[in-house]
């Protein structure tokens, strides 16, 4: 019963996951369970069903070089968008359209009901970018940093001394908010950059490479902070180059060579590419593949070693057990069986070809493959 | 109301970022202060003002009944001719003075004497060896001074012959000395100039005028020129920042600056270098402020159109060359040919120099229209550096 314990454990950890995102967009206000409290300004709530961000055949040229080509996506408030993609695929260009920093060449972009290049000032006050590049001042303290960015903000001395405390306990700088930035270590400027970020309290966050060039551990706890900053309801779009981060957001946009490749839940690409679950399985002894081919359910089975089979199925939860017997019945002892997770980069490197393959057989390319966006 | 609150905060948050950053590098802010001040001290120690008289030979030919006592000569430029000998081997003499050994040859005509005596002039040739066009023109005056003085002797000899022999002649001649039929005019000079001259006086106020250019152009040109390079303006851009705030919180932080500076800069130099301030500190804090105002704007258009921090460090080093040649600190404005006056009366430190000399040294300020030329430049850079801002804030094309 190992390998069901595993499976149900999965699946309740995935469903609980889930129930609670729900949870927050449901009620509309932030939702800490257990986490620190960190929001300055109360979330504005959007109505129901209304994108938060949307972008409409948004393209960028420079020159004779399209760096996006007409992409269109919506964001739901209360969630991440990760905007994953190779290095120069047009992630920063993106979002610097997103936030009104960089002109674009056609399309339309709605962010908080206005366009980014004419924001207005209030409208500013509820956005925040933190920029690909350590941008902050090397002479200045960690403390003094984020003062200043407050204070760009508007916020005044004695409100300001205690958002910068909030802001650098949540990126735990509290204790090097004497140091120099320059002192800082790769890791801790980008915390830095991100404490900067959430000072005044956004209510939309573009925050671009927020991970580059940073160790594993450290990746992961930013990771943490950000999902955190979701779950009190605050709206994200991430860049990252690392394609196995988009596990950590709740739509995920991909976009290879300017364009969008595929759009949609991280779940939801995973079965796109694979075509359903899948489940790994290990038997005594080695068997014929043809065996499960013909169980109802089972889209298609490979054997990946001699006594490993890989099996495509609709759903796993309900065709476990249904394998498991077809199996014995068969006089095959089943060793483990488990739905495995294909990673994000076998995800990408799935879609990327899938994209190829379309396009060599004529298809449309700029069609992102999408299901319907739901968190 | 609110707006107005938030607007300072904003301005303020720029004036006291770029004061931290300034004072985070207090070694930096010592070399711009203190530098031109230790090099100014070195000099006033060890600079005499004392010009070596060019160490000359006279060559005189063999027949000649000229005077052949170096002293002779020494005497008719005094001050200005070193005489090391007096030769008749005029081609060893030459190879001296192309050799170096000596500046100055001066070459008698062969019969003086008689060519004189037959009505005609004669002429000393005069040859020097110098590459410095200071010391090509010292050479010339003191060749005039010689031939003046020698001159004036020769019309002193014959005035002395000539009553001589009209007292013979005719009894006794009107009481004219021949020295004053000679030299009947000499000059008694008088400076009215309120200070005294002096290198340093003079000097002190021009060194102080550059390095308040130099510190503003310098430290705002690189300020704005590394937000702009690091990303920092996308923060801007996105941030409820207008370009009047960041222009002000920085205008204010650098003026600030250049006060404590020219405070530090000025006790020193009139406490320590005795550099006379004849006019008052109140209207010298308001010269300060105007060309700090003016300098700001420079360094501003310049980190607003130059490409890195290596173009922006080049072109403050071009405005400081420029400053040297242009601007009197060396050589007057006047000088110049009129378009070349324009081009220097277009930098801000032509008229802080202007400025603040005749301030320091004579109490008053005679050319009230360099105030205003200030002001006018700190303006219109001013409106420039705002409206080019107000582009590169509003998004990066």
């Amino acid at each position: 019963m190992r390998f069901a314990t595993r499976i149900a454990c999965a699946r309740w950890s995935a469903a609980a996951r889930q129930a609670e995102q729900a949870l927050v967009r449901l009620a509309g206000t932030p939702l800490a369970l257990g986490w620190r409290v960190t929001a300055q300004t109360p979330v504005r709530a959007t109505p129901a069903g209304e994108p938060i961000i949307a972008a409409s055949g948004l393209s960028r040229a420079f020159d004779d070089r399209i760096a996006v080509d007409d992409l269109t996506f919506e964001v739901q408030p209360g969630t991440i968008l990760g905007v994953v993609g190779p290095s120069g695929s047009g992630k920063t260009t993106t979002i610097r359209m997103l936030t009104g920093t960089l002109g674009r060449t056609s399309g339309e972009i709605n962010v908080l009901g206005e366009d980014p290049m004419h924001f207005r000032r209030r409208t500013r006050r509820r956005i925040a970018y933190m920029p690909q590049l350590f941008s902050l001042y090397e002479d200045l303290s960690a403390q003094e940093n984020v003062g200043f960015v407050a204070a760009l903000y508007g916020i005044g001395p004695f409100r300001r001394r205690r958002l910068i405390r909030r802001a650098l306990e949540v990126v735990d700088l509290w204790d090097a908010r004497h140091k120099l930035a320059r002192d800082l270590s790769g890791g801790m400027q980008r915390r830095l950059e991100l404490a900067c970020a959430l000072v005044h309290g956004p209510e939309v966050l573009f925050v671009d490479e927020p991970t580059a060039g940073i160790d594993p551990l450290l990746r992961q706890s930013i990771w943490d902070e950000l999902r955190r900053l979701r779950d009190e309801g605050r709206t994200l779009v991430v860049t990252t180059q690392y394609v196995a981060e988009a596990e950590y957001c709740d739509q995920v946009a991909l976009i290879v060579d300017g364009a969008l490749v595929a759009h949609d839940t991280p779940e939801a690409l995973r079965q796109m590419v694979f075509g359903g679950d899948v489940l790994e399985i290990n038997t005594a002894r080695a068997v014929d593949p043809e065996m499960l081919a013909s169980v109802a359910g089972v889209e298609s089975v490979r054997q990946t070693a001699p006594r490993q089979l890989m099996a495509t199925v609709a759903d796993a939860a309900t065709l476990t057990t249904t394998i498991i017997d077809t199996l014995r019945s068969a006089g095959v002892d089943v060793v483990g069986i488990e739905e495995h997770q294909p990673t994000f980069d076998e995800v990408f490197t799935g879609l990327v070809e899938q994209r190829r393959a379309a396009s060599d057989n004529g298809g449309d390319r700029s069609q992102p493959r999408s299901v319907t966006a739901d968190a | 109301m609110r707006n107005v609150i938030e607007s300072v905060i904003r301005m303020s948050s720029f004036t006291g970022k770029e004061l931290r950053e300034v004072l985070r590098r207090p070694g930096v802010l010592a070399s711009l202060v203190f530098g031109p001040f230790l090099i100014m001290f070195i000099f006033g120690l060890g600079y005499s003002g004392y010009r070596a008289p060019f160490a000359t030979e006279i060559v005189v030919p063999e027949n000649s009944d000229l005077p052949r006592e170096p002293d002779y000569y020494g005497d008719l430029a005094p001050g200005r001719l070193d005489v090391r000998d007096v030769t008749s081997d005029a081609d060893a003499a030459e190879q001296r003075l192309r050799d170096g050994a000596i500046d100055l040859l001066i070459v008698a005509p062969e019969n003086a004497s008689t060519e004189l005596r037959s009505g005609h002039q004669t002429t000393i040739r005069v040859a020097w060896n110098q590459i410095d066009p200071v010391y090509d023109q010292l050479a010339g005056l003191a060749t005039s001074i010689l031939v003046s003085s020698l001159n004036a002797e020769i019309v002193e000899t014959a005035a002395a012959e000539g009553i001589a022999f009209a007292e013979g002649e005719l009894g006794p001649a009107a009481d004219v000395p021949p020295e004053v039929i000679a030299r009947p005019t000499k000059a008694e000079t008088e400076n009215v100039a309120p200070t005294e001259p002096n290198v340093i006086s003079f000097f002190g106020p021009a060194v102080f005028a550059l390095v308040l250019q130099h510190l503003a152009i310098t430290l705002t040109a690189l300020s704005m020129v590394r937000e702009r390079l690091s990303g920092q303006m996308d923060r801007f851009r996105v941030a409820p920042v207008t370009s009047m705030e960041l222009l002000v919180g920085k205008y204010v932080a650098y003026a600030v600056l250049s006060l404590a500076v020219a405070a530090i800069v000025g006790v020193l130099l009139v406490g320590v270098l005795g550099v006379p301030l004849l006019g008052g500190w109140l209207p010298f804090v308001g010269i300060v402020l105007l060309l700090t105002f003016a300098s700001l704007g420079v360094g501003l258009l310049i980190s607003l159109v130059a490409d890195s921090e290596r173009q922006a460090v080049q072109l403050s080093m071009l405005v400081l060359l420029a400053s040297v040649f242009f601007s009197g600190f060396v050589l007057p404005v006047s000088d110049f040919a009129t378009w070349t006056q324009y081009l220097a009366y277009a930098l801000p430190v032509t008229h802080g120099i202007g400025l603040l000399q005749e301030h320091m040294l004579r109490g008053e300020v005679r050319e009230t229209w360099m105030l205003a030329a200030l002001a006018g430049i700190g303006l219109v850079l001013y409106v420039g550096s705002l409206m080019r801002l107000r582009r590169v804030l509003r998004r990066a094309d």
